[in-house]
C-alpha cells in the first residue's frame, strides 16, 4: 500500500461507530478511501485475515446496517465525485461515486453545474447538450437528503415520490462493485442475466462468481427486505438492496428523468384513518398524475398542533386550529399541462367529499412558497415527534421512538391499518403514524413513555411482522433490514431461505467479511 | 366589512442583479410572486371577513401577467380583483404609483379598511401605503403586527424601536402590515377551481378616468441620476510578525474598510 489507508481506531473516529438508529458499535480500524483503487487495496489487505468489514455511506441509516460490530469500518463518504455524463436516445445518465450526497446531487442537476475535472470529451459534449435540454431531476426522494447514493443503493431507498417513480432501483443503470477479495464486478442493466435461478458472473480480473439464487418469491409490494431475487433476473438488481453484504459499491450510473413542468400538492382532511385509507385508494386508482400519496394520522396532527402552539420554527406552520381534524392525506401531482393538473385537482376535491372530507377545507400548493409551506408541514411531523422523544430521554436516556417500515399489497390497506389500531389500543401505546399510504406503507411510530413500553413496542412489531408476512407484505419497505430488523427477515422468509441467502453471500464473500450481522447472523454467530 | 388589499407582483428571487454595462435591473422573466408582505395583508382581510362578514377586493398595478397573481388571491378567498395595466403606467415612481392605485380604489367603491404590505421587497420604499392614505384623506398606521377590528374602528399594535404602540383608528383607514401579523392560508381545492374560470378585470388609465399626466413616467417627479453596482473590496494581508497587527487594529495601515 502506497500510503497508510488503514488506520487504527481511536476516539477521533467515534462518529464511525453509529448511524441514525442511535445504535453504537465498536471497531478496531477505519479507512476513508478516495478511489476504487484504494477500496481494492484496503479490501485486499484485510482479506487474508478475514477481518470483518462494515461499509458506510453517510450513516443516516435507521437499521444499524452501517454500525460495526468489531473489525474494520470503511467509510465511502469521501468518494464524492460526479465522474461523467452520457446521453443516449435523448436520455441522460450520470456516473457518480458512492459518497455523493443526495442534497448535492440535486443541486448539481438543477443548476447543471458539475466539477468536470477529469471528465472525458464525450462527457463534456453530453454536458453541453444537458445544459440546453429541458430540466431534469433524480426522482428518488428519501426525507433524509444527506444520505449518500451508495447507501441509498445498498438500501434500495425510497421516498414519497416512489409511488410514481419506484424506489432507487429502476434509476440505477450500471454499477461497479469491489468484492471482499479485491476482485471487481462491473454490471450494466440488460447485460448479465441469471438462467432461471442459476447465475455466472465474470469479474474484471478474469474470475467468475457462479452459483444459485435463493428460491423465495419476493412480496409484490414496495420492498427493501433481503436480496432481490427472481428467476432470469438482471444480476445488477442483486446488488441494489444488498445492504453492504456482497461488496463495496464504487461507482453508480444514474438515469435522470425529465422534470415535470407542473408539480402541485394538495392536502385534504378526512374524518378518520379509515376514511383516509379509502380516499388514498380512490386517488391511487383515479388520479393518473399522482406522484406521491402521503398520510398523517390524527396522532401526528395532534403532536403538530401542540408544537405549533409552543412557537419557534413550528409557528409558521399553516393553521390546524379546528380540533378533531382527523387525518390528512397529501397528494403530489406531476404533469406537463395545467389543464390536466386542474382536472386532477377537481377529482381530488370530489373524492375528498365522497370520503367525508371537504374541498373547501383543504390546502393546495402551486407556487414555490406554497410548496415550501407543505414541505415544512410534512417535515415538521417527524421532527416534532423526535423532539417529544428527546424530552422523554431526560427521564429514560436510552428510550427511542419505535418506527415500523412495513408494506402490504394493494387491497390490504384497510385490513392492516385496522390491525395496527386495534393492537396499539390493546397495548395502550401513544403513537403517531405517517408515510406512504399510496404504497400501503405507513410508518407507525410508537412513542414509549417508559422502558417497559419500549420493550413491548419491539415485541408488538415482531407480531406485526408475522401478520404482514401473512398478508403478502414486506417487513422493511424502504429503510433496509440492517441489523435491527434481521429477526423480521427470518419471520418473513423462514430459516431455509435465510440459509440460501447466506450461501449466496458466501459465493461473493467466502469469508463472510462484509456487513456481518446485516440481513442475517453469520453462522458462527448464530 | 369591506376590505381592499393592494398586492404587488415581485421577482421570486430577492437577488437583484444589475446589468454591469447598462446598470439597469436584469428582469429576465424569472418567476414572479406576490409580494410576501401583501400575502399577510390578504390573510388579515380574509380573517376579518370570516369574523365580521363582508367582502375582500384585491387591487394591483402591473403587467398583464399580474392577473395570475390576482387569480391566486381569489383562490385563497378574495371576492373581487382589479388589475390596472397600461403602458401609460410604466416608469412610475411612488407618487405616480399611488396616484394610479388611488384611482383604482375609487373604482372599487366604498371600503372600511385598505391594507398594504409593510413594503415591496423589490422597491423597498414603504411609501405607497402612507401616500394612498394621504390621497384618500384618511388615517393610517404602518408596520402593524396585530390588529383587532370592531365594525367601526380598528385597534392595532406596532413596534417602535423597542416599545409597542397600541392605537385605535376610526374606519375607514389604511394599514401596512408585517409578517408577524399572521400565517397566510393556502388556497383550497374549491377556491382554486372557483378562481380558475373568473375573468380578471383589467383596466387602462383611460378606463379608470386617470389623468395621464399624473401617471407613469410623465407623472413621476423622481429623477434617477445614476445607478451602479456598489464596489465591495476585501483584502487579505498575510502578517509575519505581530508588530504589524497594531496599526491595523488602530485602523491605519491603508487597509480598505470595505464593507
Ligand atoms: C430523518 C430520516 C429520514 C429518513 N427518511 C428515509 C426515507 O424517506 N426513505 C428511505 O428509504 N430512507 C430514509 N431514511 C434512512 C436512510 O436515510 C436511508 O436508508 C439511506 O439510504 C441510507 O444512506 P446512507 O448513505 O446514510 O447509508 P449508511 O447508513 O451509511 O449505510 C446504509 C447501508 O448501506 C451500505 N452502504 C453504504 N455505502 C455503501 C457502499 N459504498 N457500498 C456498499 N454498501 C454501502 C451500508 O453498509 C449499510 O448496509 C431516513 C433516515 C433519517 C435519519
Ligand atoms: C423614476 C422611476 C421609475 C420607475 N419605473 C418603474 C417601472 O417602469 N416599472 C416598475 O415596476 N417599477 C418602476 N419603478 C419603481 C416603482 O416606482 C415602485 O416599485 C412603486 O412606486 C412602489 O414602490 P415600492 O416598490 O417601494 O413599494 P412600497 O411602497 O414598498 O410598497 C408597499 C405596499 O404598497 C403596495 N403596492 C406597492 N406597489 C404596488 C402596485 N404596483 N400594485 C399594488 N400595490 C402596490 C403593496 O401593498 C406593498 O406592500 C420606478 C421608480 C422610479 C423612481
Amino acid at each position: 500500500m502506497d500510503k497508510q489507508l488503514i488506520l487504527p481506531y481511536c476516539d477521533l473516529y467515534a462518529a464511525c461507530l453509529r448511524d441514525e438508529s442511535r445504535t453504537v458499535g465498536h471497531a478496531d480500524s477505519v479507512s476513508f478511501p478516495r478511489s476504487e483503487d484504494e477500496v481494492r487495496q484496503i479490501l485486499h489487505a484485510l482479506h487474508e485475515a478475514g477481518t470483518p468489514v462494515t461499509v458506510q455511506g453517510a450513516r443516516t441509516g435507521l437499521a444499524a446496517a452501517a454500525v460495526p460490530r468489531g473489525g474494520h469500518v470503511m467509510t465511502t463518504g469521501g468518494m464524492d465525485r460526479v465522474t461523467g455524463l452520457r446521453q443516449e436516445n435523448g436520455r441522460f445518465y450520470l456516473t457518480v461515486q458512492p459518497g455523493v450526497v443526495l442534497l448535492n446531487l440535486r443541486k448539481m442537476i438543477a443548476k447543471r453545474e458539475f466539477d468536470t475535472a477529469g471528465w472525458s470529451e464525450a462527457s463534456l459534449t453530453a454536458l453541453e447538450a444537458f445544459r440546453t435540454a429541458p430540466a431534469h431531476f433524480f426522482p428518488t426522494d428519501p426525507t433524509e437528503t444527506t444520505a449518500a447514493i451508495g447507501g441509498m443503493t445498498a438500501c434500495n431507498a425510497s421516498g414519497a415520490r416512489s409511488f410514481r417513480y419506484g424506489p432507487v432501483r429502476p434509476h440505477i443503470t450500471a454499477l461497479r462493485c469491489v468484492l471482499a477479495d479485491g476482485q471487481t464486478v462491473a454490471l450494466r442493466r440488460g447485460q448479465h442475466f441469471a438462467q432461471g435461478l442459476h447465475f455466472s458472473l465474470p469479474t474484471a480480473e478474469g474470475g467468475t462468481v457462479e452459483g444459485d439464487l435463493p428460491s423465495y418469491t419476493m412480496p409484490r409490494t414496495k420492498n427493501a427486505s433481503g436480496y432481490y431475487v427472481a428467476p432470469d433476473m438482471d444480476l445488477l438488481d442483486l446488488f441494489i438492496g444488498s445492504d453492504g453484504t456482497l461488496g463495496v459499491l464504487t461507482e453508480l450510473e444514474l438515469a435522470l428523468s425529465p422534470l415535470p413542468r407542473i408539480s402541485w400538492g394538495a392536502t385534504v382532511f378526512l374524518p378518520d384513518e379509515e376514511a383516509a385509507c379509502r380516499y388514498a385508494e380512490a386517488v391511487r386508482s383515479q388520479v393518473k398524475c399522482a406522484a406521491a400519496i402521503e398520510y398523517f394520522d390524527p396522532g401526528a396532527l395532534d403532536i403538530l398542533r401542540q408544537r405549533k402552539a409552543q412557537g419557534d420554527v413550528f409557528a409558521t406552520l399553516p393553521d390546524l386550529t379546528v380540533a378533531g381534524d382527523g387525518a390528512a392525506v397529501f397528494t403530489e401531482l406531476h404533469c406537463d399541462h395545467r389543464k390536466e393538473a386542474m382536472a386532477a385537482l377537481a377529482t381530488l376535491g370530489t373524492l375528498a367529499e365522497q370520503c367525508g372530507g371537504c374541498a373547501d377545507r383543504s390546502w393546495v400548493a402551486r407556487t414555490e412558497t406554497e410548496n415550501e409551506t407543505l414541505r415544512h408541514f410534512r417535515h415538521a411531523v417527524p421532527e416534532s415527534v423526535n423532539s417529544l422523544i428527546d424530552q422523554r430521554k431526560q427521564a429514560y436516556p436510552t428510550i427511542t421512538k419505535k418506527g415500523s417500515d412495513m408494506s402490504v399489497p394493494d387491497g390490504r390497506l384497510l385490513e392492516v391499518t385496522d390491525m395496527y389500531r386495534r393492537t396499539l389500543a390493546e397495548e395502550g401505546f401513544q403513537y403517531a403514524s405517517w408515510g406512504h399510504i399510496g404504497n400501503n406503507h405507513i410508518h407507525v411510530n410508537i412513542l414509549p413513555r417508559d422502558m417497559d413500553e419500549h420493550a413491548r413496542a419491539k415485541e408488538l412489531f415482531r407480531r406485526w411482522a408475522a401478520v404482514v408476512t401473512q398478508m403478502g407484505g414486506a417487513v422493511s419497505a424502504e429503510h433496509g433490514v440492517g441489523k435491527l430488523k434481521a429477526p423480521f427477515l427470518t419471520i418473513m422468509y423462514g430459516e431455509a431461505h435465510i440459509r440460501q441467502m447466506r450461501q449466496l453471500k458466501r459465493l461473493f464473500d467466502p469469508k463472510m467479511q462484509l456487513g456481518r450481522g446485516n440481513l442475517f447472523a453469520v453462522e458462527d454467530e448464530a | 366589512m369591506r376590505t381592499i388589499v393592494c398586492v404587488k407582483q415581485v421577482p421570486a428571487s430577492n437577488e437583484v442583479r444589475l446589468d454591469e454595462k447598462t446598470n439597469t435591473i436584469i428582469r429576465d422573466g424569472g418567476e414572479a410572486v406576490i409580494n410576501p408582505f401583501d400575502s399577510h395583508a390578504l390573510e388579515a382581510a380574509l380573517a376579518l371577513k370570516e369574523q365580521l362578514g363582508g367582502t375582500v377586493a384585491v387591487l394591483s398595478m402591473g403587467i398583464p401577467a399580474a392577473a395570475e397573481m390576482l387569480r391566486q388571491c381569489l383562490a385563497r378567498g378574495a371576492d373581487e380583483a382589479l388589475l390596472l395595466t397600461d403602458r401609460a403606467f410604466a416608469g412610475a415612481d411612488t407618487l405616480a404609483t399611488s396616484y394610479a392605485l388611488f384611482q383604482g380604489v375609487e373604482q372599487l367603491g366604498d371600503f372600511d379598511l385598505l391594507l398594504c404590505g409593510k413594503m415591496a421587497v423589490d422597491g423597498d420604499t414603504a411609501q405607497i401605503g402612507p401616500e394612498l392614505a394621504t390621497r384618500l384623506g384618511i388615517p393610517h398606521v404602518s408596520d402593524v403586527f396585530s390588529l383587532e377590528c370592531s365594525g367601526d374602528s380598528v385597534t392595532v399594535q406596532r413596534e417602535l424601536g423597542g416599545c409597542v404602540q397600541t392605537l385605535r383608528l376610526p374606519l375607514p383607514a389604511v394599514l401596512t402590515v408585517t409578517r408577524e401579523l399572521n400565517v397566510p392560508r393556502l388556497p383550497s381545492i374549491a377556491g382554486v377551481l372557483r378562481s380558475e374560470t373568473v375573468e380578471i378585470p383589467c383596466r387602462s388609465a383611460a378606463q379608470i378616468g386617470a389623468d395621464e399626466a399624473q401617471c407613469g413616467l410623465k407623472g413621476s417627479p423622481t429623477q434617477v441620476v445614476a445607478t451602479f453596482l456598489p464596489q465591495r473590496t476585501r483584502e487579505v494581508v498575510e502578517l509575519t510578525d505581530t508588530a504589524a497587527l497594531l496599526p491595523i487594529i488602530k485602523g491605519g495601515a491603508g487597509l480598505g474598510t470595505g464593507d
